[in-house]
């Protein structure tokens, strides 16, 4: 007879459902009922589409979220067609997992130092190849066009969206779908494309779309890489909300943002159900097409210039960190100091104990409920609900996090760590039930029945078998975990109402007023943290793998 | 008359020892030869040369020729050999016949049409064109695997184990299919079992690294030594 132990954890994974759903519904329903606080919806609306800011702000969000998630797919196709199986794809599977760590903040601020007229790019080829002695001045980063954002966004998102197919064409078998292709007669970026492509997006559309929605909604990133004036929708909407009198415009553009995603979203279904027609008309006429090794060694280019611009946007946070004198054109600086860390040790060290205390807090809570949660699925006693987890990371943080603060301000505990920590929680859950959810649905069975033959009950079960079986995944859900909330700008700063500083706040509030050096200290902190996280979660997990041989030795 | 002459084919692992040495033959339109030997002495690994898709960091030397034509220089998609493996690996998001349709190469709609639905008649699969590959019985898959096969006109023709996933009733019909469908091409047949092997055809015992222990022709009363 099984043990009886578990029967409250129903009860306690209702609780975790109750802990994420509330701030989707007091999000949503929050800022609906805040743009149609003052005058009315109708009001707000009107108002909000006779202000001459929303035109432009609206044209670079679409402009930016659009051409980089274009982009980002565009890229990751070439990247899988070219260098799928090759020395290459090894390279980037060991490459891209701590750069998808990289907060983006990190990164953006890492990308402004390769790209600006002075940045490090430049540096490698003046003066002896451009002819520069002094940093050009014929374009700046932020650029006014967007384009810093575009490119920041394509180099930080490309790699989720390229490790999100790694880990689906596993199941798909592609080596012997791309033998049985090429022994048909057609060539590889054929066989891709009509064998593997077509099965592939199915299981990444999700993805992609939570790409798209982060890349029309992001803040940080738009506040450090894009334009100033007019910024993107979100950032204008982050401008507005912070002051009381247009909290009711800033809402209303909150919604009007959630419905850009949801429109540009139905318009991408749209495209692939015609692009699914034309693919399989074109599967059906046999023509085989000609491979190009050229077009391969192109695409495999490609796929290392996106991971060395994102290994070069960290690499520079240090040097520039560290230089005392760095002049244009030197490639490296000529000297070297510690006062900058030193002189801003007082001032980092608040933020960098916060921004800890958060990420270790929302990793332990966030593991916990993911685990009881898939432990009362796994018996039963709750339904699956993979895409409710999706829906944090496809509505805009404004749509929901102005509708949160509301309610915050309303009960009185806006600006408290608690309510930080549960929206660090909220952000970084649906990562952490998504990267158990496989493993822990797939672990079979036979383990648990044969821990209860030998008269285990459901806790000694779950602690000493099935823990340990999972411990990687569980380890790497952590770190993801941790990432996430070192990564949590906007949450931080209106439900911390600036009183919860953290290194994602205190780096973004730098912009325009910081110097680099100082910019770039905060940067390898908010870097180092989860690089560190990551790093523990393999050294645990290789620590375990060498055990368990020297044990089986 | 097509034939596929194979001289002195090595092929070795990266940082490993050789998987075949010094392997040779030739085999002639409407033969089969027969492949046997022990898991690991070299068998897919010749297939795999044969197709030009061996794992990265292998590496090879000896020559394929295919009437006279070297062919392992070339890309796989253009050698023009037919493979046929264990699983069938029909793709799962095209029907039957979007499977063949991809097997057959280029022509005019309807006649692409009216020819796959002829020859899925002929396999006694009238009827099958629109259907989802999952609802087909193993027997059906294996038909079908082979049919797209040999749509893509392929000059020579490479089983690996075809049958061996097949229950015992329909191996034997599977069997009688293949070989009325591919009389007319060199066939090379990888196999572990003798009751795949059809009357008449050559077989070569290999050992370890490819080397040919003995060889001869079988018929169903007894292989004779060559």
């Amino acid at each position: 007879m099984m043990s009886r132990a578990h029967n409250g954890l129903p009860g306690v994974a209702l609780l975790v459902a109750s802990c994420f759903l509330a701030p989707l519904m007091l999000g949503v329903f929050g800022t609906i009922w805040q743009a149609g606080s003052g005058d009315g919806l109708r009001a707000a609306i009107t108002r909000l589409f006779s202000d001459p800011r929303l035109g432009p702000a609206l044209n670079l969000t679409l402009f930016t979220g659009v051409v980089s998630s274009t982009l980002v797919v565009a890229l990751t196709v070439v990247i899988l067609v070219s260098a799928h199986g090759t020395r290459v794809w090894r390279a980037l599977m060991a490459a891209l997992p701590p750069l998808l760590a990289v907060p983006h903040a990190a990164i953006a601020v890492g990308i402004a130092f390769l790209l600006a007229p002075s940045g490090w790019i430049l540096r490698w080829f003046s003066p002896w190849l451009t002819g520069f002695d002094r940093p050009p001045v014929a374009w700046t980063v932020p650029d006014a066009s967007g384009w810093s954002l575009v490119i920041g966004l394509v180099i930080k998102e490309t790699p989720f969206l390229v490790l999100a197919c790694a880990a689906q064409l596993r199941s798909l078998d592609v080596d012997a779908a791309l033998r049985i292709g090429r022994t048909l007669g057609y060539s590889p970026a054929r066989s891709w494309s009509r064998l593997i492509l077509p099965r592939l997006w199915p299981r990444v559309r999700l993805t992609f779309l939570v790409i798209l929605a982060f890349n029309l909604a992001v803040v940080d990133m738009a506040i450090l890489l894009g334009p100033g004036h007019p910024p993107t929708l979100a950032v204008w909407l982050v401008q507005l909300v912070s002051d009381p009198a247009t909290r009711t415009l800033a809402s209303t553009g909150a919604l009007l943002l959630a419905i850009l995603v949801a429109l540009v979203a139905i318009s991408v279904l749209m495209i692939e159900a015609l692009l699914g027609h034309v693919a399989a008309a074109r599967r059906r006429n046999g023509q085989r097409g000609h491979g190009f090794a050229s077009a391969r060694v192109l695409g495999q280019g490609v796929a290392l210039i996106v991971m060395v611009m994102g290994m070069l946007s960290l690499v520079v946070l240090p040097l520039w960190s560290l230089a005392r004198r760095w002049r244009f054109p030197d490639a490296w600086p000529s000297q070297w100091t510690l006062d900058h860390w030193v002189r801003r040790a007082g001032s980092i060290l608040d933020p960098s104990l916060s921004t800890i205390g958060f990420a270790v807090l929302t990793a332990v809570l966030a593991v916990v409920a993911g685990i009881i949660w898939l432990e009362a699925e796994r018996r039963g006693r709750m339904p699956r609900i993979d895409t409710l987890w999706y829906l944090p990371l496809l509505i805009p943080q404004t749509a929901l996090l102005f509708g949160w603060q509301v309610a915050a301000i309303w009960s009185g505990v806006e600006g408290s760590w608690w309510l930080v920590l549960h929206a660090h929680w909220f952000y970084a859950l649906p990562y952490v039930v998504l990267i158990l959810a496989s493993s822990w649905r797939e672990l079979d069975p036979r383990w648990a029945h044969a821990a209860a033959t030998l008269g285990a009950g459901y806790w000694k079960t779950l602690w000493r078998i099935r823990l340990p079986l999972l411990a990687g995944p569980v380890a790497q859900a952590a770190a993801v975990a941790a990432s996430v909330s070192v990564a949590q700008y906007l949450p931080t700063l209106l439900l911390g109402a600036g009183r919860q500083a953290t290194l994602a706040t205190e780096l973004v509030a730098g912009q325009g007023g910081m110097d680099r050096r100082s910019m770039s200290t905060l940067a390898v902190l908010q870097s180092l943290l989860p690089l560190l996280a990551f790093a523990a979660a393999v050294a645990w997990q290789g620590k375990r793998r060498m055990a368990a041989s020297v044990n089986r030795a | 008359m097509t034939v596929l002459e194979v001289n002195d084919v090595c092929v070795a692992p990266p940082d490993g020892a050789p998987l075949i040495e010094h392997m040779s033959f030739s085999i002639a339109a409407g033969e089969v030869l027969v492949v046997m030997g022990p898991s690991g002495c070299g068998k897919s690994t010749l297939l795999s040369w044969l197709t030009g898709t061996l794992p990265p960091g292998f590496s090879s030397r000896g020559t394929a020729t295919i009437d006279g034509n070297r062919v392992d220089n070339l890309a796989t998609e253009r050698r023009r050999i037919g493979l046929v493996l264990q699983s069938d690996y029909l793709f799962p998001h095209m029907s039957v016949a979007d499977n063949l349709l991809f097997g057959l190469r280029a022509g005019g709609r309807h006649d692409r049409r009216h020819r796959i639905e002829e020859s899925l008649e002929h396999a006694g699969l009238g009827g099958f064109a629109d259907r989802d590959p999952a609802t087909l019985s193993g027997g059906q898959r294996a038909r079908v695997s082979l049919l797209r096969t040999l749509m893509s006109e392929p000059a020579v023709l490479l089983l690996d184990e075809p049958f061996s996933r097949l229950d015992a009733a329909r191996r034997e019909q599977i069997r009688q299919f293949t070989w009325a469908q591919s009389a007319a091409l060199p066939v090379l047949l990888v196999t572990h079992d003798l009751a795949d092997v059809p009357d008449g055809a050559r077989v070569l015992e290999i050992q370890a690294r490819g080397q040919i222990a003995q060889s001869g022709v079988y018929s169903a009363q007894g292989a004779g030594d060559a």
